[in-house]
């Protein structure tokens, strides 16, 4: 009975049909987005594909970083300026 | 520069103008991604592109399911995916004939709800297992946008492989120029 119940909590789940559990962690699907789009940008811009690689985590790394300061200038603005600036109702 | 990137047979841009178009390339990029590029000659970058842009399709679907691609529903946003080629038409086919369930009294075609199942015929029936989740959410939303951002970078790939980039006239201005000596 264990065992059936387990093989159907199993078979549940098809991948690429249903989705995946990420609802708590979805921020941390920036990296392999940002990744997927350094692998394909870097692919037709580097003109030596010796420094294909370097290039591809340089680029994952300056696009993640970029993100996360948007969110925490982002935050800063909208959390502390912004109230301060606008007259309280 | 690589034998294999310097393919005389299809890369047209050896000995002519920077602005010569590639028709062959081109269309082979819109049939699959980085097809072009594979045969210009560039076989390498090809196999990274199309690493790249399946890598971030499919990657779409395991996120956010098969619900992802649908052109009925998310049509604005299936504009972007069917620009990977007839993969995304493929791929949406199978959700809205294999899939997507009719309903029994108004006959149109929806997703199915937990309860229900999916005859042979395409019809919802209650009590049994749907044929897939629908996601909603925010994983609803990054599985479409990675395969829509997978569409829109293939369009700047079949372009990259129907006319040749600046990355092909830097090539050639650098094997122009004379070795510097020290």
């Amino acid at each position: 009975m264990q065992l059936l119940s387990s093989t159907t909590l199993t078979l549940a789940y098809t991948p690429f049909v249903d989705p995946i559990d990420a609802h708590r962690a979805w921020y941390w699907l920036l990296i392999p987005l940002a990744l997927g789009i350094a692998v394909v940008y870097k692919a037709m811009r580097v003109i030596d594909l010796k420094n294909y690689p370097k290039q591809v985590i340089v680029m994952t790394a300056q696009v993640v970083g970029a993100m996360v300061m948007l969110g925490i200038g982002s935050f800063v603005l909208i959390q502390h300026i912004v109230p301060r600036i606008l007259p309280p109702n | 520069m690589t034998s294999s990137e310097n393919s005389p047979v299809l890369n047209s841009n050896s000995g002519s103008s920077q602005g010569s178009f590639r028709p062959l390339p081109l269309l082979a990029a819109v049939v699959f991604p980085g097809l072009g590029h594979v045969l210009a000659g560039e076989v390498k970058r090809g196999i990274y592109i199309a690493a790249g842009v399946l890598g971030l399709f499919f990657g779409g679907m395991f996120i956010g399911g098969i619900d992802v691609v649908d052109s009925r529903e998310d049509r604005v946003w299936f504009f972007g995916q069917a620009l990977v080629g007839p993969l995304a038409f493929g791929v949406d086919w199978a959700h809205q004939n294999k899939f997507k369930v009719t309903d029994p009294a108004t006959k149109a075609l929806r997703s199915a709800n937990p309860d229900e199942g999916r005859d042979a015929k395409g019809f919802a029936v209650q009590g049994g297992k749907p044929p897939n989740e629908k996601s909603i959410g925010k994983v609803n939303e990054l599985g479409t946008l990675f395969a829509t951002i997978a569409g829109m970078l293939n369009l700047i790939v079949i372009l990259d492989a129907g006319f040749p980039s600046r990355r092909s006239a830097s090539k050639s201005a650098g094997a122009q120029e004379p070795p510097k000596s020290s």
